[in-house]
């Protein structure tokens, strides 16, 4: 079987003629493929600049740049897929903080990776910008290692609007 | 929709702009982009509250990209009289190709530069 054909089989919404985009939180979206280069660890970065959300309690949009990083083992997540997930949120009521380990959760549910983290910028509200950090290891030692470092130096240089 | 009018000085320059704009593209896929709203006071300009509805409004609306500016020009217009309105719209790049519509008068675009954007 050829590369395109392995890839083409773990698909179904990358290359598909037409491409249903849903509103609602929707995590069935996620679509993995499997990661060939499992002997040595390497990082995926992810940067969806075009989030947003609603505020659940005054229906309010919110707007950030997610940053997802990671560390695949056997199943990475397919960027479309992801796409069409994170559009998902549009017309859902979330929490900054809440939205940020509710995505963390699910791409770890779906990969399994050896390390992720994701980082939520979100635009200010009312003069207040919340850049909520959600961080995971499988546990092991060295991811393990990553996790507690990646927690204990968080913001070291803290953002601010410019 | 129409915005409410508030009183401004007459001859006052007025420029507002908002990173948070979202409407649908025919596809369905959601567009993202920044608007910039510039003329100059005749003794009116809109409520601002009204004006957030409003861009939240077209989160539902389903619009060709290049009629984005036009819509949005309209409803300024037909809520307030102003002079030399201009409306600009700089949309996210989708497939590699980024687009800027603009509508009315030609005007300087003041940037605040957006420190979490990825470049």
């Amino acid at each position: 079987m050829s590369y395109a054909q392995k890839r083409e089989e773990e698909l179904e919404q990358l290359g598909a003629e037409k491409t249903e985009y849903k509103y609602e939180y929707s995590p069935e979206l996620l679509e993995t493929f499997e990661n060939v280069h499992p002997q040595k660890d390497y990082w995926v970065s992810l940067n969806a600049d075009e989030f947003s959300s609603l505020c659940p309690i005054t229906n309010q949009p919110d707007f950030g740049t997610l940053i997802i990083n990671y560390i695949p083992h056997i199943n990475m997540v397919e960027s479309k897929s992801l796409k069409l997930y994170l559009f998902s949120f549009m017309n859902s009521g979330e929490f900054h903080e809440d939205v940020v380990n509710k995505i963390g959760k699910d791409l770890v549910k779906l990969m399994e990776p050896k390390y992720l983290e994701v980082v939520g910028l979100f635009y200010p509200r009312g003069n207040i910008s919340i850049h909520p950090t959600f961080s995971h290891s499988n546990g092991q030692e060295k991811y393990a290692k990553i996790e507690e470092h990646r927690f204990m130096n968080r913001n070291l240089n803290p953002q601010r609007i410019g | 929709m129409n915005l409410a009018k508030r009183d401004a000085r007459a001859g006052t320059r007025i420029q507002y702009m908002s990173p948070e704009l979202l409407f649908l593209a025919q596809s369905g896929q959601p567009y993202r982009g920044s608007l910039y709203i510039n003329f100059i006071s005749t003794g009116e300009t809109f409520d601002l509250l009204d004006l957030k509805k409003y861009i939240t409004s077209l989160r539902s609306l389903t619009l060709n990209a290049e009629d984005i500016a036009y819509e949005i020009y309209e409803t300024i217009n037909q809520s307030i009289s102003s002079k030399d309105l201009g409306v600009v719209v700089e949309l996210s790049a989708r497939g590699g190709i980024q687009q800027t519509l603009s509508y009315g008068e030609a005007f300087e675009l003041v940037k605040k530069k957006n420190i979490f954007q990825i470049s």
